[in-house]
């Protein structure tokens, strides 16, 4: 279905060597590469200098494992648009990039567990001690763990010597994605605004890969398919409040016809839907072949 | 009574703040005016730009904000340990009528606190009508240094100027009848931007019992750092119980109410299992997402153990020997 790129020339042309990220297969410098892994590194880097130098608020430590944390969950669905993208943008060079935005999501995911820790101050007892107790921190440590298999499985070794096993072995992540938008639910205070989205973005991306073939990247189909993910994210959002909260959650679901109460999740991805698929229609102005 | 006089000697608690804790308020103001409040990253950007001004993002109308009358330090409550920072319990706030986050100063900037009026009313002798202003008047001032410790685990130690909610009582002369007080937050919708989420049970309400009202730590609080209380910070009027979680302590309340009937408050409505109406600090009862053992003290990241009662056990563990069979712990 969704992996049709990769397997086609695996290692053709690639020198022995570092496989560093800037290069592509033909171990040629890749601006493209570049420009990638500078803005997959950027949030760290900026989130990292803001904690050196004591401007991340007045609980530094909390904020800065929250901010990796989301930013772990947003990149690791990134990495499941890059196949869409390719589809819908006509963009094949796109599947070469997935890899490094798969690792990127494991690295963050690192970094957030190296701040909790510092959060509590370095007590690695204390750390074991609530990520065994709590439920949602348990399920958190355990997409972790889920990452670094899959990280650790990303090489092309790995994909020589698993076969086909390789493709049923990284599709777990479509599941360890979903446990991590899961884990941004159970943490939340009063307010799930932020895990509400990125489970309208889940849902988005394997509604897109249930379309049949030809649909995937067909303005029409895709609008479609922006309203359907934009009522399931209302639907997730009212069964969270209403299960998990003793907030009135036919309210909340009413807001999302009301332009009063701000922006709502399920608009937020019916807009996302919208623009991606006027996506196609924009290809088609632009040069082939770029 | 203890009768606090200020003398010409005694230097007001804002004139001895670290030069390093001030901030650049214009640069601060300018940031929020471009509406660069979308992450915490991109809000902290005015910590870059130190030293030019400092004048307090909620002293910019000078003239609606005259300054608090003159209050001395009681020196009966002794928090030991430093002050945090000023310029972190004034930028660091809970407050859901502004929004869900914690940087909601900028927004809350919006609400006028003065002039302001405080109803008390219900089962008292002397129901009213009170303006702020006459109120620190009528009853005087003191300031108090305690130690705020909140449900998330973080501790602040705020020096708080004002009043014993008992001093309110005593005017006010509550009926015999009455069991509990009611704590409302005001509700302005033109700047509580939060109050558009209609699904959340405004208005902010909390309470205590009668007795937990006439203890002696309970405070009535208009100033902050020797100033006048902030919106952000519940200004101009809020109570604290230094002993209780700090979502107990409401802000900017509207209005009292002595009454029979407990009260349910805002938290506890939302989440009952996780914010209760007793909500005593406990280091052995953990909350059911974290552990309450330790908290981490605002201004040096530094982490100790929770004290039971956030160490006021001495006056407060007294209220509840007779509620054990009560959720008294969070």
């Amino acid at each position: 279905m969704s992996d049709t790129v990769r397997p086609a020339r695996r290692g053709a042309g690639r020198p022995a060597g570092v496989p560093w990220p800037w290069l592509d297969r033909a171990g040629r410098i890749s601006a493209l590469r570049i420009a990638l892994l500078v803005a997959l590194a950027a949030p760290a880097a900026v989130l990292l200098w803001l904690l050196a130098a004591g401007a991340l608020g007045a609980d530094p430590w909390k904020q800065a494992t929250r901010e990796a944390g989301n930013h772990a969950a947003h990149i690791l669905l990134i990495s499941l648009a890059v196949t869409p993208l390719r589809w819908i943008a006509d963009w094949p060079k796109a599947a070469t990039l997935r890899r490094m935005v798969g690792l990127a999501a494991l690295a963050y995911a690192l970094l957030h567990l190296v701040l909790y820790a510092g959060h509590l101050g370095w007590n690695l007892l204390a750390v074991g001690a609530e990520i065994a107790t709590r439920i949602y921190l348990t399920l958190g440590f355990a997409v972790l763990l889920g990452l670094c298999v899959l990280g650790w499985t990303s090489t092309d070794g790995w994909q020589t010597r698993l076969g086909r096993g390789w493709k049923r072995l990284h599709r777990w992540v479509y599941l360890l994605a979903a446990a991590a938008v899961l884990h941004a639910f159970l943490q939340s205070k009063a307010r799930a605004d932020g895990a509400v989205v990125m489970a309208g973005c889940w849902l988005w991306l394997m509604l897109w890969r249930l379309l049949p073939g030809p649909w995937r990247a067909r303005p029409l189909a895709l609008l479609a398919l922006a309203l359907v993910a934009a009522l399931a994210t209302a639907l997730v959002e009212y069964a969270w409040y209403g299960a998990a909260t003793n907030l009135p959650a036919a309210r909340i679901l009413a807001a999302n016809l009301d332009l009063a109460a701000g922006l709502r999740p399920a608009q937020g991805i019916l807009l996302a839907g919208v623009a991606a698929a006027l996506l196609p229609l924009l290809r088609r102005l632009t040069p082939a072949g770029a | 009574m203890r009768i606090h006089r200020k003398r010409g000697w005694e230097l007001p608690d804002h004139a001895a703040t670290p030069e390093h804790v001030a901030l650049n308020r214009r640069a601060l103001m300018a940031a929020a005016g471009a509406g660069v409040m979308l992450s915490a990253e991109a809000q902290a950007q005015w910590l870059f730009g130190r030293g030019r001004s400092s004048n307090d993002p909620w002293q910019r109308n000078p003239a609606d904000l005259p300054d608090l009358p003159p209050a001395m330090r009681n020196p009966r409550y002794q928090p030991g340990r430093a002050l945090t920072p000023e310029r972190d319990p004034v930028t660091y706030n809970n407050f859901y009528e502004f929004g869900s986050n914690k940087d909601i100063w900028p927004t809350a900037q919006r609400m006028p606190t003065s002039p302001w009026t405080v109803k008390v009313d219900g089962m008292v002798e002397q129901p009213g009508e009170f303006a702020v202003d006459d109120l620190m008047k009528r009853i005087g001032l003191e300031e108090r240094v305690y130690r705020l410790r909140c449900v998330e685990a973080w501790a602040m130690t705020v020096p708080w100027t004002g009043f014993q909610l008992s001093k309110l009582l005593e005017i006010v002369k509550p009926l015999g009848s009455a069991k509990y007080v009611r704590l409302e937050t005001a509700q302005r919708p033109d700047s509580m931007v939060g109050l558009r989420q209609s699904w959340y049970p405004w208005p902010h309400i909390e309470g205590c019992t009668v007795e937990e009202a006439a203890n002696e730590l309970t405070f009535i609080v208009t100033g902050i750092y020797g100033r006048p209380l902030p919106a952000q910070n519940g200004g101009p009027f809020r109570i604290v119980f230094p002993w209780k979680y700090g979502f107990k302590s409401g802000k900017s309340l509207a209005r009292i109410t002595l009454t029979d009937e407990r009260p349910k408050s805002f938290w506890e409505t939302l989440q009952g299992n996780e914010y209760g109406f007793w909500a005593n600090v406990n280091p052995e009862v953990p909350h059911p997402r974290w552990s309450q053992a330790t908290e981490r003290l605002i201004g040096t990241g530094e982490r100790v153990p929770t004290q039971i009662f956030n160490g006021y056990g001495e006056f407060v563990a007294s209220l509840y020997t007779n509620l054990q069979n009560e959720r008294l712990w969070a």
